[in-house]
């Protein structure tokens, strides 16, 4: 079950996730963006756990309330909104439970994802976090109905993740600034996806119930 | 009066464009707030500042919000969703730009306008500027803009205003393929119901989210198209749909869509290259010719046949995805474009609801393929203008290959013999070939590096690749002419071109005949002098072709190619599988199997490595492998697992000290002791020299070492001080710069009587070089798999393999033209 630690633990993981590799984002989005991918998204993420610290004891619907609320003021760029979309759709489709089974957390993550795309408007294919986050939902969502524990189907929707991570790079790009590059952003990894594939590998280590991991 | 909020990036842009704009007001009170900045000097976009200034700006009469560009629309319409519902039915986003937009709103509001009028006058304000900056193009011209002006109100759940344009068609062969296949992409992007109608012919109303409906309105150059939108985005749809007719919807040369030209002796379109050498006459053969036969089958379910149709669809969408990637690349996005339309195609919701209506009925889903495509190309084939209706057939083809994935139909089913045109072939297809009909193969897309051109060479099919998608629409019977050596397409050429190409075809003829006829011999010169002449390989069909053309031994295996592009280094059992399979497909001739070798400009996810600021002088090669044990530890125990079965030499790249190379044998002892089973018997161990401190120290590495393998492309990259890869310097990077020659002498003369040297790299490759490497003292060449034959039979046009005379000139040259000159 998830409950209010367990969604604290994977969003300071992810958090030391964005600062552990902020160059490596900076430098994919140098490519075709306007290289502040990592710097932004660790402000906010940076931010985030600072928030979070403030509040103890808290349900998971409002630590990802707090988190996308401090996502959509300190990221600045475009991942901001789109980063803060997610998890307040998280926390609303968490509702007030204490805790989140397997069913119930995917469910929140597809909230999520739905949340990216009404943001975004992005398609699969052009690019984005979406080619990363919705084939991480699908396995997630697919895994879990299997009757796979959350840790399992979690690692699963990791490798779903970094597939499609991976798929982005003979992609060209159709939205955001690497649009404004056409042909010249194929051969680049897009650093959104790159990110949500952070995000969901740590999802898979902190919420496996195997925090040592 | 109506409040007006500036969303930036960048603070000082937002307060600038506000004084800018204040400039006009003359004192009038306009609310204006800015959002912009994440402080005072960092970039970035903050939805919750957004709403402050919304709410600031409102004073009960309702906002509109200018935004520059990216996270700003994100974050403002963030802020829309987050501010109170009564601020947030008054409040506008605003598509306009935004410093023209802001001085042209802050009149308007000053003038008392409400927030939609503001927003469509803002919006409107673009059009001074274009109007003045660019006359519009010839032949259109909106007629009727705008007849529902209502703005971007952000509260249209309520409302479903209409608003409509009329455009008229600027494009020479009105809206076929390409420009409908970007006027249905454009519209996909809004929440709004578009809608076209031809007022000229009376077609539709037509979705404009359907590929196969918009190409149906028939709509010719110079037709008038009525636009009609619906949908909480139906202003910004409109606008967006007249920009993009303004812009003829992308076509990028008005003529570009014409036939390609089939003028006798015209070279056909895009910048074709060389693939597989050799010269092929024939008629066209095309591989659309010939259809897939539907099997009869009984049906399974429905969601079973529905699934079989969307994974043969998703199959195809990738095909094409990669395909469109090459073709971009090769001719730019105009020619890709049609491959766009072809994937819209595949999408199309309007054929996909038949094929579904049609499985649901009870058939199976190849039948209910075919059969809902036949009427999309029906459609098409009874539009009037000619061009349209030739059209059908990229439809037929993308239902083609559809219908190939659901049944497993071979992709090639070849009517007839000639040359053989198609958009790219993989490797299996290739293969499968039936060389006593092919001559030739003239491709759309592809690469000469690709695996399908090297099996091409390898089956010595004349191949030329790149050709652009301009070749596809030739006839099939009419005659083309290609030259696989130069990379000349010729569509129905002239007799003088046909004798000239006759003339090259019976020289190379004869000169390929006799390497191939030698192929399977020893290369010895006239004076009994034998060099071996191995092969350079990266995969298992290289192994392939290198054993087809008699190759005596792998001269270097590139084991990166096990490596790259994973998140995993390859487990030990994995690459020795790999190398077993390469030691079966070069028939069991020894494999020099090359230590992974990479470094900072190519970095690998499981060894990362801090950023360099020169690569190729920092962590590579032997250098990164020993200081990352465990991958080497692993391949050398895979290695030593081999060598137990099959002749292997170890080869350690970039080596620039002794230590080095004893650190390494040190691991490979390592990895022997684990065997547990004693050296393995023809295990060899050896260096790349790529390092000049490595060939001048060539001495000291002997006595350890079985072999030196010369690797000239990094070589004379670090003795010229050129980079490889930068273009400004590249021609200083000759191999045959005496300086490079000389480094190849000092190991020569140090391995003399103790070791053998190769060489590796692209010079053994150079037939004209041949002779003076021999007499340099090298004693075996590793080549491209297709050069072998050829190098081999360099070899044995060589007098005399001691020819001090000539190494004596080529050493005391000024430089590589000089040397080049000497060698004839």
């Amino acid at each position: 079950m998830v409950d209010a630690e367990a969604i604290r633990s994977w969003l300071s993981l992810f958090a030391a996730e964005v600062a552990r590799n902020r160059d490596l984002l900076t430098r994919l989005d140098a490519a075709i963006g306007d290289a502040d991918h990592g710097a932004n998204l660790d402000r906010g993420t940076s931010a985030a756990v600072s928030a979070l610290a403030g509040d103890a004891a808290l349900s998971p619907r409002t630590l990802l309330k707090t988190m996308g609320m401090t996502l959509v003021s300190s990221v600045g760029g475009a991942s901001g909104p789109l980063y803060g979309s997610l998890f307040l759709r998280m926390a609303g489709s968490a509702g007030g439970a204490d805790s989140l089974d397997a069913p119930a957390f995917a469910a929140a993550l597809r909230a999520g994802l739905d949340g990216v795309v009404a943001r975004g408007r992005a398609q699969a294919g052009d690019k984005t976090m979406y080619d990363a986050l919705s084939p991480a939902c699908d396995a997630l969502d697919h895994a879990v109905a299997a009757g796979n524990d959350l840790g399992h189907a979690l690692s699963l929707a990791t490798a779903a993740a970094d597939a499609g991570r991976n798929a982005t790079i003979p992609m060209l790009a159709r939205k955001g600034r690497a649009s404004y590059l056409g042909e010249r952003s194929v051969g680049h990894q897009d650093p959104g996806a790159t990110s949500v594939a952070l995000l969901i590998s740590t999802a898979a280590r902190a919420l496996s119930g195997d925090v040592s991991q | 009066m109506t409040g007006l909020v500036v969303v930036s990036h960048s603070r000082a842009l937002a307060e600038a464009a506000v004084s800018l704009a204040a400039e006009m007001l003359h004192g009038s009170e306009v609310r204006i707030a800015v959002a912009a900045g994440l402080d005072a000097t960092t970039f970035g976009t903050d939805a919750t500042a957004i709403v402050k200034a919304i709410e600031a700006a409102d004073d009960g009469a309702g906002v509109v919000v200018l935004m520059d560009l990216g996270s700003a629309v994100l974050s403002a319409e963030m802020a829309l969703d987050m501010v109170d519902p009564d601020v947030r039915e008054r409040a506008v986003l605003c598509a306009a730009p935004l410093v023209e937009g802001l001085v042209v709103a802050a009149v308007a509001a000053a003038g008392g306008a409400t927030p939609s009028e503001v927003a469509a006058e803002a919006v409107g304000s673009l059009a001074a500027k274009q109007g003045h900056v660019a006359a519009p193009p010839p032949g259109l011209s909106i007629v009727a803009e705008l007849s529902a002006a209502n703005g971007l109100s952000a509260d249209t759940s309520n409302q479903t205003p209409t608003c409509t344009a009329i455009v008229k068609i600027a494009n020479r062969h009105g809206l076929h393929a390409r420009p409908a296949a970007r006027l249905v992409q454009e519209s996909r992007l809004f929440d709004a119901r578009i809608e076209l109608r031809n007022l000229d012919t009376g077609a539709g109303p037509v979705p404009a989210t359907s590929l196969s409906r918009v190409a149906t309105l028939g709509a010719l150059c110079g037709h008038r198209v009525e636009v009609a939108a619906t949908g909480s985005q139906a202003q910004e749809a409109l606008n967006h749909v007249l920009a993009l007719a303004n812009r003829r919807f992308d076509e990028q040369d008005p003529t570009s869509a014409a036939a390609p030209q089939r003028s006798a002796g015209h070279r056909a379109h895009g910048t074709p290259m060389p693939a597989s050498p050799g010269i092929a006459i024939g008629p066209a053969v095309s591989m659309r010719a010939a259809d897939v036969e539907i099997p009869d089958e009984v049906p399974g379910d429905s969601p079973t046949e529905w699934r079989r149709v969307r994974a043969a669809i998703a199959e195809v969408r990738r095909e094409i995805q990669r395909i469109r990637v090459a073709a971009a690349r090769e001719g730019g996005e105009g020619e890709a474009a049609i491959f766009d339309a072809h994937l819209m195609l595949i999408d199309d919701t309007d054929l996909l609801d038949d094929v579904r209506a049609r499985i649901a009925a009870g058939q199976a889903a190849p039948r209910a393929w075919i059969d809902a495509i036949a009427s999309v190309e029906a459609e098409f084939a009874g539009v009037s203008d000619e061009y349209l209706r030739a059209r059908a057939l990229d439809v037929h083809a993308v239902g083609q290959q559809v219908a190939r994935a659901l049944t497993g139909a071979p992709a090639i089913r070849i009517e007839g013999e000639g040359v053989l045109i198609v958009d790219d072939l993989v490797p299996a297809q290739v293969a499968d070939l039936d060389t006593s009909r092919v001559t030739g193969i003239v491709m759309a897309a592809g690469s000469p590096t690709s695996h399908s051109a090297i099996l091409a060479r390898s089956r010595a099919i004349p191949t030329v690749v790149a050709a652009g998608p301009a070749v596809l629409d030739v006839p099939p019977g009419t005659t083309v002419a290609l030259d696989g050596t130069t990379g000349r397409v010729f569509v129905d050429p002239s007799e003088e071109t046909l004798r000239e190409l006759d003339a090259a075809d019976q020289q190379a003829r004869a000169k390929t005949a006799l390497a191939r006829a030698g192929a399977f011999s020893p290369a010895v010169t006239r004076d009994g002098v034998e060099v071996l002449v191995g092969a350079n390989l990266g995969s298992v069909p290289d192994a392939r072709a290198a054993a087809d053309n008699g190759a005596e031994l792998a001269g270097l295996v590139r084991t990166e190619f096990l490596y790259l592009g994973r998140h995993q280094p390859p487990t030990t059992e994995e690459q020795i599988e790999v190398y077993r399979s390469l030691a079966d497909a070069l028939g069991g001739e020894r494999l020099t199997l090359r230590t992974l070798d990479i470094g900072g400009d190519k970095p690998l996810p499981y060894a990362p490595q801090p950023p360099e600021a020169n690569p190729f002088l920092g962590m590579r090669g032997i250098r990164l492998a020993l200081a990352q044990r465990d991958l080497l530890d692993d391949q050398l125990r895979a290695i030593v697992a081999v060598a137990y079965e099959t002749p292997v030499s170890v080869m350690f790249p970039m080596v620039s000290t002794v230590d080095e190379l004893a650190d390494a044998r040190h691991r490979l002892d390592l990895a022997i002791q684990l065997a547990g089973r004693g050296r393995p018997a023809g295990l060899q161990v050896g260096i790349m020299v790529e390092v000049p401190a490595a060939a001048l120290k060539a001495d000291a590495f002997a006595p350890h070492v079985d072999f030196f393998s010369v690797g000239t492309n990094d070589l004379t990259q670090y003795t010229v001080a050129a980079e490889r890869g930068n273009p400004s310097v590249a021609s200083l990077g000759d191999p045959l710069d005496p300086g490079v020659l000389h480094l190849i002498r000092a190991v020569c003369r140090a391995a003399e009587g103790r070791c053998l040297v190769a060489v590796c790299g692209e010079l053994a490759a150079d037939e004209a070089a041949t002779p003076l490497l021999v007499a340099l003292g090298v004693r075996e060449l590793s080549v491209a798999p297709s050069s072998v034959a050829v190098v081999k039979q360099a070899v044995r046009q060589i007098d005399r393999a001691a020819d001090a005379e000539l190494v004596h000139r080529a050493l005391t040259a000024a430089g590589p033209r000089d040397v080049r000159a000497i060698l004839g």
